[in-house]
């Protein structure tokens, strides 16, 4: 439905009215959405370190992001960061989505537990995951050792493949808890007279699963896959916290990579790197939204 | 609608904020036990000359400090008047233009030492601050494990160090098998380029020539950070999280438990160790880094100097204050009560701290030498950092790390060199 059309159903007081209420919103989004992003994106023309004269240099900042080999080593991990945890999440949110959706004894309880991990902000679980991985103190090297599943103590933030995983862990078991939250939403809403006739006609678990959870769930499923990935996009906490990016770089995402420009005042290259960031979140979420149909499904 | 004149005081009180009085800031980090000393010294001075100071409590990290301080004086703010700075932040506050020069203001610079204010806190001939307290490289060593062992004497070279430790590390791990030779700070951060500096300088090496120009990936550098690898990847005498975990904390656990023959740390580290209920109160030595065959021992300067900002609005009372909080009492004060290093020379020298620890540092501190002083230090630390750390973790060879990081920090000084 084009606006157009939305707005010929209502006589102009009440089209006047609905601006009215969209005003305060449409501030807060300008103010703090719109301007800072504008902002950052004329920063970025900019050679902007303190100790030259500020100078416009055009797209430079981003020829220089573009040609640096650390750009491309921050995109990849972080793009490869996203789609595994992204993966892992949904999986392991369906399951439990569906397993907490089943009438059982302590139903209740299990539902509380399992948000914890999402209730904890994530520099303090990131904070107990890094004694957990810790070499010598760490929990899991004592059960490693203490177990005899390897002869000595385990380096687990040490190479770049241990650490990819050790963070992968760390951000699935924060995160699961979310998409289960709303894929049992989705999962409630489904009437059960559906499955009951599904299994009258004659359909198998497997098939009732296929043909009715999975089509009735994709629109949550979507958002939630949406939420998932652009926050994955943005990783930060986790890694400062755990990795500090290392070792040698090789776990550093977009945003460690801005962040320590910015800290080291290279505002104008910094600002190139957070636009980059932008647009890439952007044209994924244009995908996703694409994808999803969004405006047939809700209008 | 009646209430409009009081929506618009809300408004002004919430954007505008309720005006700060105009006294002297001074922006300082730390403990709580810092903080009161400080409290305390600003009353004293408040009594002395009757200037108001309000101390601005700055944050624990220290690239936090750092952007607290830039961007007020990126803002051109009149607050913080007087700051305490990190020294490897000085080249860039003074290239940029917002360290008051100090020389208008009739402060008396020859107690300090020489070598750290000529380095350090002089730019264009102009002096723009003064080391409030300082710090640098120390060896430690445990001197009970060295005579069981039938050492009379610390290790003078490294390879005479990695003998030591990996025999004693051998011997004690039948005991204890959370032993290690030797811990120092390899994670990646500012630090590793300061322990990074202490092997290169004691190799003959070092980042820049006298006349500033980057000698990153000499054979002595190389040499020197082939040995740092080693101690990880071959001898094994410091720990595999070494380039991942370790930094003065975690190194400093790990010797205070007892758990370590030598470790390289600040003198701050002694001081804990010295504290009461530590595991290795009055077992451990301090004395200056090693050096390999052909060079001399180097330790890094670190510290935090006192300046003014070019912004402030209140220049005379701040340096009035400078000048207080730098005299020979005060810092003596900060010395026994803080434990902090002064950067006067003539403190060294009273009856107080004559003997023991202050009296063993003095010597390691005229022989101390900065990072860099370039404006653009902090870019060529993060490219040292980022390969330094891929070095130690075996990534790549040391010939090769160094080799790009050269060409990095050649590419990051053509971009900046006017």
């Amino acid at each position: 439905m084009k606006s157009k059309q939305i707005f010929q159903q209502y006589e102009s007081r009440e089209v006047l009215t609905a601006y009215l209420f969209l005003i305060p919103a449409l501030f807060v989004i300008i103010a703090f959405v719109l301007i800072p992003v504008l902002g950052t994106f004329w920063g970025s023309l900019f050679r902007d370190v303190t100790y030259l004269p500020r100078k416009f240099i055009g797209i430079q900042n981003f020829l220089y992001v573009v040609g640096n080999a650390d750009f491309w080593r921050a995109l990849r991990f972080t793009l490869l960061f996203t789609v595994t945890a992204v993966i892992l999440e949904t999986f392991f949110g369906m399951l439990f989505a569906l397993l907490l959706n089943e009438t059982f004894k302590g139903r209740g309880f299990l539902r509380t537990i399992i948000l914890i991990p999402w209730a904890i902000p994530t520099i303090v679980s990131a904070k107990v995951w890094k004694l957990i991985f810790d070499y010598t103190y760490g929990m899991l090297n004592f059960f490693v050792v203490n177990l005899g599943f390897s002869g000595g103590k385990i380096n687990w933030l040490g190479s770049s493949f241990a650490a990819f995983w050790s963070l992968i862990t760390a951000e699935v078991w924060k995160t699961t808890p979310f998409v289960v939250i709303i894929l049992l939403a989705g999962l409630q809403a489904i009437p059960q007279d559906l499955y009951q006739q599904a299994k009258v006609d004659g359909a198998g678990l497997f098939k009732r699963f296929r043909t009715i959870t999975i089509k009735l769930i994709q629109p949550v499923l979507i958002i939630a896959l949406i939420f998932r990935t652009i926050d994955s996009l943005r990783i930060f906490d986790l890694v400062y916290v755990l990795t500090g990016g290392g070792p040698g770089g090789s776990t550093k995402p977009l945003s460690m990579l801005g962040f320590e420009m910015y800290t080291n005042d290279l505002f104008g290259k910094g600002s190139a790197v957070s636009i980059i960031t932008f647009c890439i979140v952007f044209l994924i979420t244009i995908v996703y939204l694409k994808t999803g149909k969004f405006r047939e499904r809700f209008s | 609608m009646k209430n409009i004149p009081l929506l618009i005081i809300i408004y002004l009180l919430i954007f505008t904020g309720c005006g700060q009085k105009n006294n002297l800031s001074f922006i300082v980090g730390g403990t709580a036990k810092t903080f009161a000393f400080w409290e305390k010294t600003i009353k004293d001075f408040k009594e002395e000359t009757g200037i108001d100071v309000r101390m601005i409590r700055s944050a624990t990290q220290t690239e936090m400090r750092k952007q607290q301080i830039f961007i007020a004086l990126r803002g051109r703010k009149a607050d913080p008047d007087v700051m305490v700075m990190d020294i490897a932040w000085i080249g860039q506050l003074s290239a940029s233009g917002w360290l008051e020069s100090l020389n208008n203001y009739d402060i008396d610079t020859s107690a300090f030492f020489s070598n750290i204010v000529n380095l350090a806190d002089t730019y264009n001939n102009q002096i723009i601050g003064l080391p409030l307290f300082i710090d640098a490289g120390l060896l430690y060593y445990r001197k009970d494990l060295l005579e069981k062992y039938g050492y009379p004497d610390p290790p003078k070279t490294w390879g005479r160090l990695s003998e030591m430790a990996l025999h004693i590390q051998k011997e004690e791990r039948r005991n204890n098998p959370d032993f290690w030779g030797f811990v120092w700070q390899g994670a990646q951060y500012e630090g590793l380029v300061c322990n990074a500096l202490e092997f290169f300088g004691s190799a003959g090496g070092g980042f820049f020539s006298n006349d500033n120009i980057p000698i990153v990936d000499s054979d002595e550098n190389i040499q020197a950070l082939q040995f740092m690898a080693n101690c990880i990847n071959k001898e094994k005498i410091s720990p595999p999280n070494t380039y991942t975990d370790m930094k003065e904390e975690e190194a400093r656990f790990i010797f205070h438990n007892g758990n370590a023959l030598f470790q390289r740390n600040w003198p701050y580290a002694g001081n804990r160790h010295n504290e009461e209920g530590s595991p290795v109160k009055g077992l451990f030595g301090i004395t200056v880094l090693p050096h390999f065959p052909e060079g001399k021992s180097v330790s890094t300067l670190g510290g935090w100097h006192v300046g003014i900002s070019r912004h402030s609005d209140r220049k005379k009372d701040a340096a009035a204050f400078v000048k207080y909080i730098t005299s020979h009492e005060v810092q003596k004060d900060m010395a026994v009560e803080l434990g902090l290093n002064p950067g006067r020379v003539d403190v060294y020298e009273s009856e107080e701290l004559k003997s023991g620890f202050f009296g063993a540092l003095k010597e390691v501190f005229l022989a101390a030498v900065p990072r860099p002083t370039v404006p653009y230090y902090a870019q060529i630390s993060l490219v040292l950092q980022k390969y330094l750390n891929d070095a130690i973790a075996g990534n790549q060879s040391p010939g090769k790390a160094l080799k790009k990081a050269q060409g990095e920090i050649k590419e990051i000084i053509k971009t900046y060199e006017k």
